[in-house]
């Protein structure tokens, strides 16, 4: 009840109401030219270039209002609004322009085609999430992981590996891809290496700092308990770098469906996602191309929010949580 | 010049994944070469040992053909279809682009911390954009800024610019916003007007924050720039020779691309690394301290704020 | 036997000279509801040295961001040097030294003894020839091309007192400047300061929460007490001018240093034998 009445009496009623105008503006015209096969003419075309601008003026006064909310959901409100202010436009202006949709097409249609297609999607996002990009993950988080814990126990290996490791990720994974492909074949398992190749650098890198970028006075305080090796690391390293360890993993959600698409523009066994953005892509299929872009944000995006979560309730105690 | 202690240790361990290499180039080329030699083929070789070397198409290509291979795409230096040349244009693509994305990623980031209205209209979605794999978007963006006429080196600059465009901003605006809050303080006593604050306080502040974001932008860029080559029809570039030999099934070349551009990224990586040193000379000898390695990381996935 | 001043009000002094601040009413609070600040009534005349002593929460740092201009007072007046608080900063009436050098660490010490100078755009000519001269004013000519990291803590602060002094404000305000260095360091800067305020004849305003250090340098200590913060007594130090290191071991510094922390302690009036 607040917010509403906050809304109307707090003085943003003004932002509010240009943001409806605007909404609405641009819905009406996209309702009168729903089955229309014609451009439009100069004048809609500028009722269109005004419901923008109002939806824009009135976002940007309404937004002052959600600055300091302390709750996220909330605080979200322009950034949806903002989504759906572009979404809205875009539809009226495809359809003002007649654009075809082998070009680009319209929001509602690639709605519609992510609903008709989902099932062939939701095979190929198996194939390139599950199969690709998290086995990958996993193996290459693992074997990082190990690495690192050797790296840091034997300086030598330290020097003689981490700077091979920090080269690494300057290396574009695409000029990878289709040596890899070619050498273990076109089915799942070479983007799987893929994936664990990417993924493994930044895990090694990240785990070792967070092994060896130790207060001096903690180490101190584990000498000073007699803790023998594998003490220090069980009560001192490894939860010093747990938060390292859940940044490398988190960057890793990314890098990972990173790697699993682009290795599959080079080579798949006719599934997966990165295959479809890339065929369709090539046979002027955008709606198809959005609608797996859709599916893979969103799997990228539940994923590191997943480690995300994960990380929060395993490093709770960290100083940025606090 | 002093000599890295990290000298003798990587020599060691480059000679030893050498001496490995060997060993594991026959192991599994040998098979393929008796089953060659089995079905038939004319090759230049009798027993699979031997022929293990010089695969067509060997599962790990041998030194000696990878020494062949460097010596036929790299020579003729001018030559349209040698490495070099390629090369520089997938840089200069990426190197563009970069610098496209900062210019862009500077202002939104000048927005972002100027108002915080704007801030949280968009902030959410450049944030969630660093855990999405935009790269799909390459393929796409490449086609459709060809159907508008758009050729060339230029819509592969773009897509790099694209790609490197979030990192940059983040990067950016977190810099923007690292003043101390007593720093800002004594600008206001010394009744600094807001473009004094930017120009003498925050722009220089962001300085080691804009290198930090380059550093991971530009490997994404230069991924970007690839992608985008492959996409299309390409005349030039790293990504048409990968197209090329991949179709043409070209095992040594792809090698020989492979480590090519890996040099290329690291060189690319380098030359960032050269102009932050040249640029922030205040933090020679300071460990490059001014980021500390805690607010790297934050600007990695948290974002602003 | 000198007799106390129980109430701020009548240790006001010189109301009928001219006071370059003067705090009347001024009260702060914090839109969380915290009482920062609870009627202060203060008048400080040229050329003093005034100290707010008091622990955490008691309101020093807020008066002084206030008398800056950082802050806006909820209720009541202040007047510097007759203008209100903005236009005084606007005049650029006063230099504020923070608890932090806040240096920036991609200019060198000279160019960060510049950068108000720049700000302020005095002419190109004269920035360098003052920014030298108060390098040399706090004995620091030698590390003009230093960069701040390379400079101790001490150091840097020294530096941003220069800085503070650069473009030759009336006022000084000090918010803790000394609060994070070494005892022995300290115990330096405070007669190195002192000799910068004889020499300069600026009027300071010195925020602490040592004791030794407000005695030492101050004309009169505003003693503070938390919760509310507010102006519990104001004492006048008659410690005989120039003060050197002997001076911290007179009977009468320790009967001052005594007389504060009673008021600190006991959050009233006190007594002082003369």
């Amino acid at each position: 009840m607040t917010p509403v009445y906050r809304a109307v009496f707090g003085g943003y009623w003004l932002g509010w109401l240009l943001l409806g105008l605007g909404f609405g503006l641009l819905l009406w015209f996209i309702a009168a030219w729903w089955d229309q096969s014609e451009p439009a003419s100069s004048a809609q075309k500028l009722l269109i270039g005004l419901g923008f601008l109002g939806v824009v003026w009135g976002l940007a006064r309404v937004a002052q209002q959600f600055v300091d909310t302390p709750n996220p959901l909330i605080g979200f409100t322009p950034a949806a609004l903002t989504l759906l202010a572009l979404l809205v436009t875009a539809e009226a202006l495809l359809r003002a322009y007649q654009v075809p949709p082998g070009l680009i097409p319209t929001p509602s249609r690639v709605l519609s085609t992510l609903l008709e297609v989902r099932d062939v999607l939701l095979r190929d996002a198996f194939q390139t999430v599950v199969l690709e990009a998290l086995v990958g993950y996993l193996v290459g988080c693992s074997l990082g992981l190990l690495t690192a814990l050797l790296i840091s126990r034997y300086v030598f290996l330290e020097r003689g590996l981490l700077p091979y490791a920090a080269l690494f990720s300057s290396i574009p994974i695409v000029a990878l891809a289709p040596v890899l492909v070619k050498m273990i074949g076109i089915d799942w398992p070479s983007k799987a290496v893929i994936v664990a190749i990417t993924v493994f650098f930044p895990m090694v890198v990240n785990t070792f700092r967070g092994l060896t970028e130790i207060s001096p006075l903690s180490l101190d305080l584990m000498r000073s308990y007699a803790a023998n090796e594998a003490q220090q690391y069980r009560w001192l390293r490894l939860p010093n770098a747990l938060p390292f360890i859940f940044n490398a993993l988190k960057l890793g959600t990314t890098l990972a469906m990173i790697g699993a698409i682009v290795g599959e523009f080079f080579g798949a066994n006719g599934q997966g996602l990165g295959f479809r953005i890339q065929i369709e892509a090539g046979r002027f299929g955008f709606d198809i191309v959005w609608s797996a872009i859709i599916v893979a944000s969103v799997i990228g995006i539940a994923w590191y929010n997943l480690v995300g979560w994960l990380e929060r309730r395993l490093t709770g105690w960290h100083v940025s949580y606090r | 010049m002093r000599i890295s202690p990290n000298l003798v240790p990587m020599l060691v361990v480059a000679l030893a994944v050498l001496a490995l290499y060997w060993p594991l180039m026959y192991l599994v080329n040998i098979p393929v070469a008796q089953r060659a030699l089995d079905t038939g083929a004319a090759l230049p070789c009798q027993t699979a040992f031997e022929c293990a070397t010089q695969l067509r198409s060997p599962v790990l290509p041998s030194p000696q053909q990878l020494w062949n291979g460097f010596g036929n795409l790299m020579l003729p230096l001018n030559s349209p279809n040698a490495i070099p040349i390629n090369a520089a244009v997938t840089a200069f693509e990426t190197v563009v682009g970069l610098l496209l994305a900062g210019v862009v990623g500077f202002f939104f980031a000048i927005g972002m911390v100027a108002s915080r209205a704007f801030e949280r209209a968009l902030l959410p979605w450049i944030v969630a954009s660093q855990t999405v794999p935009i790269i799909a978007i390459a393929p796409m963006l490449v086609v459709l800024l060809g159907q508008y006429g758009v050729q060339g080196w230029f819509p592969k600059a773009i897509i790099a610019a694209y790609i490197a465009f979030f990192p940059i901003t983040i990067g950016v605006a977190k810099g923007l916003k690292s003043p101390d809050p007593m720093a800002l303080d004594l600008m206001k006593t010394y009744n600094a007007s807001p473009w004094q604050t930017y120009l003498k306080l925050r722009f220089p502040a962001s300085v080691p924050y804009l290198f930090t974001a380059f550093k991971v932008a530009m490997t994404a860029a230069l991924i970007g720039a690839i992608v985008a080559e492959i996409s299309t029809i390409s005349f030039q570039g790293i990504g048409k020779m990968l197209a090329e030999n991949s179709r043409a099934s070209d095992v040594v070349a792809m090698w020989v691309i492979m480590l090519s551009s890996a040099v290329l990224g690291i060189l690319l990586v380098a030359l960032v690394n050269w102009l932050e040193r040249l640029l922030t000379p205040w933090r020679r000898a300071a460990g490059g301290a001014a980021v500390p390695a805690k607010q790297a990381r934050l600007s990695r996935q948290e974002g602003v704020g | 036997m000198m007799q106390a001043n129980t109430s701020p009000e009548l240790s006001a002094k010189g109301s009928n000279a001219a006071a370059i601040v003067s705090v009347q009413g001024v009260s702060m609070v914090f839109p969380n509801g915290t009482v920062a600040l609870k009627d202060a009534n203060l008048e400080i005349a040229q050329g003093e040295f005034i100290s707010l002593i008091g622990p955490s929460g008691c309101g020093k740092t807020t008066l002084l961001r206030l008398l800056a201009d950082l802050i806006q007072p909820s209720s009541g007046t202040i007047r510097i040097g007759g203008k209100s608080p903005e236009e005084a900063r606007k005049a650029r009436a006063y230099g504020y030294v923070f608890q932090a050098p806040t240096l920036m660490e991609w200019r060198n010490v000279l160019s960060n003894v510049m950068l108000p100078l720049e700000v302020m755009n005095f002419p190109v000519q004269e920035r360098r020839a003052r920014a030298e001269r108060m390098l040399a004013l706090v004995g620091l000519e030698k590390f003009a091309r230093h960069y701040p990291w390379q400079l101790s803590g001490g150091m840097q602060q020294r530096v941003s007192i220069a800085r503070a002094l650069a473009f030759d404000p009336q006022l000084l305000f000090m918010d803790e400047p000394f609060g994070a260095l070494d005892e022995i360091t300290r115990e330096n800067l405070n007669l190195e300061l002192l000799r910068l305020w004889r020499e300069t004849g600026k009027t300071i305003i010195f925020v602490t929460h040592s004791i030794p250090e407000a005695v030492f340098l101050s004309t009169r200590i505003v003693v503070m007490t938390p919760r509310p913060g507010k102006i519990e007594t104001v004492i006048p130090v008659d410690l005989p001018q120039p003060r050197t290191f002997e001076t911290r071991e007179t009977t009468r510094f320790f009967e001052l240093a005594t007389a504060v922390r009673e008021a600190l302690r006991k959050g009233h009036g006190y007594e002082v034998t003369e």
